[in-house]
């Protein structure tokens, strides 16, 4: 029969773990380590290069290019020594580039989907080129990025985008029913021009809490539940530190930017009816002509897996690939299982299409 | 056999039933709320709550807003929209800046047609971590780092490690 052998003195066991609780809820872990060189900047968008780790001549041509959503901070792309998309992909020998939108302010708040996707990401994209002196390039998307993304390769299919990853995309609003965000910016109950005209900003205080409420057992109770059951696993501890980091420096969002995301694509699925307009240009799906991978999270809550697969039907590119993966939305990429499948997969991909 | 050893040899927590219980009543418990944040009721009262907040809120925000409007007239500093304004131009500068560094590359690589002109090779990590299934050389090729026609706007070296 098993013994139990209980802690000379519980008292100071317990003490113990409510310091360590303490610590990692209190204090932020180093995230985003991997060295980087700032290359360009224009208002709060930073254009970054990666130190490779490979020769020129060990590395895949074509320069891959990260844009990830404008609300939330990159560094889930690169969240920590030993664990990180941006490490991985640079030992896989690719040329890294990652544009950080920054936080907007007060006087960004007019900024719209069309100035991020045809003002700032083609100048980025120019930069990228210009480093990497190759006329092609990847673009890899995820969430709102992936928005972002879609809109300039439909946009702008003959600047050189070779390869388009989009990850949980969310593009297509049709199935309002599976969409809970869908449902509760409905216009009958939310009123997005009062929450603008009050803040300017969607804060991000507000988006987080919209996205934590999606699933509040989990993200308030059983995630510290989680953390405390695991105090004595430094592994567990340090991936937990780092992934709250990440997830409590929150990022307003541009309130053009959300107001256009509630109304254009939320409430009127205008661009995957090829009926968004953008800079007074309709951006066309079926222009699209990068080779085309789209990642679907199958236990994604925030953007469900029938927000991005209508996308294959509509782009027009001749190379499509569907990859469906068993996680939620950050979870596939930043998760325990992420350098085992969907990072593999993603260089697998583009490793072909890269030469 | 050795996975029965190692049963009987782990201590057992008196704790872990507890464990179970908890685990168990927040399972059941988040797949009532996940249904209940997914109902119209859901919606329409967090619509409700926030338009109710935002009403009440806007006399005060608007008494504060017209305080401080005043207060920094009377010191003579400029307001917020004032602040924004500038902002905004300042970033329209930006652009044209950037513009202008755009048609300068155009120019510079048509009489330098073997290389942009701000062309810049970082050279490879030296200690860098071994991929996985790829070749993990890492040499450091100096001649690797060179940065011809070094120009404005583009700032190098202000980065890492970030944060």
């Amino acid at each position: 029969m098993a013994s139990y052998v209980a802690s000379p003195n519980p008292f100071a066991d317990l003490g113990r773990r409510l310091l360590a609780f303490n610590r990692v809820l209190t204090t932020k872990a180093p995230i985003a380590q991997t060295p980087k060189e700032l290359i360009w900047a224009l208002n709060k968008a930073k254009l970054y290069r990666y130190t490779p780790v490979l020769a020129a001549r060990d590395r895949h041509r074509i320069p891959l290019l990260l844009i990830f959503a404008i609300m939330n901070r990159p560094s889930i792309l690169d969240l920590r020594p030993g664990h990180s998309f941006v490490e991985y992909m640079l030992g896989q020998g690719y040329d890294l580039y990652l544009l950080d939108w920054g936080v907007p302010g007060f006087e960004d708040r007019h900024m719209k989907l069309d100035d991020y996707a045809l003002e700032y990401l083609p100048r980025a994209i120019r930069k990228v080129k210009t480093a990497a002196e190759c006329e092609e390039f990847s673009m890899l998307g995820w969430c709102i990025g992936a928005i972002l993304t879609t809109i300039y390769a439909a946009m702008r299919p003959d600047e050189g985008l070779r390869n388009l990853l989009l990850l949980t995309a969310p593009l297509d609003f049709s199935n309002r029913n599976g969409i809970t965000f869908a449902r509760w910016t409905d216009e009958k109950y939310f009123d997005v021009d009062t929450i603008l005209d009050a803040f300017g900003n969607m804060p991000g205080e507000m988006i987080d809490y919209g996205a934590k409420a999606l699933k509040p057992v989990e993200n308030y109770i059983t995630n510290y539940c989680k953390l405390w059951d695991n105090l004595d696993d430094p592994q567990v501890v340090e991936a937990w530190h780092a992934m709250n980091t990440w997830v409590t420096d929150n990022v307003p969002m541009a309130g053009g930017a959300y107001r256009q995301l509630i109304v254009e694509l939320y409430r009127h699925n205008r661009l995957m009816k090829n009926e968004l307009v953008v800079r007074g240009k309709r951006v066309d799906l079926r222009r699209i002509r990068a080779n085309l991978l789209t990642v679907i999270a199958e236990g994604d809550h925030i953007t469900p897996p029938c927000q991005s697969e209508a996308i294959l039907a509509k782009a027009g590119s001749r190379d499509k690939e569907l990859y469906r993966i068993p996680g939620g939305h950050i979870g596939i990429m930043a998760g325990s299982a992420a350098p085992r499948t969907t990072w593999p997969h993603i260089d697998a991909w583009l490793s072909a299409r890269s030469r | 056999m050795n996975e029965a050893n190692e049963k009987t040899s782990k201590p057992a927590d008196p704790l872990e039933p507890l464990r179970a219980m908890r685990d168990a009543y927040l399972d059941a418990m988040a797949k009532t709320m996940v249904e209940a944040v997914n109902s119209e009721a859901y919606a329409q009262a967090t619509g409700a709550m926030l338009e109710g907040y935002l009403s009440a809120s806007a006399p005060l925000r608007e008494a504060v807003d017209k305080s401080m409007l005043q207060a920094l007239q009377q010191l003579s500093l400029p307001s917020r929209q004032e602040v924004a304004a500038l902002a905004e131009r300042f970033t329209n500068v930006e652009m044209r800046l950037d513009d202008i560094d755009a048609k300068l590359d155009a120019i510079q690589l048509r009489f330098h047609p073997d290389g942009p002109a701000s062309k810049s090779e970082p050279a490879p990590r030296a200690s860098a971590a071994a991929a996985p299934g790829k070749n993990t050389g890492t040499r450091a090729t100096a001649s690797a780092n060179r940065s011809r026609g070094g120009r404005r706007f583009v700032r190098r070296g202000v980065g890492p490690p970030q944060r």
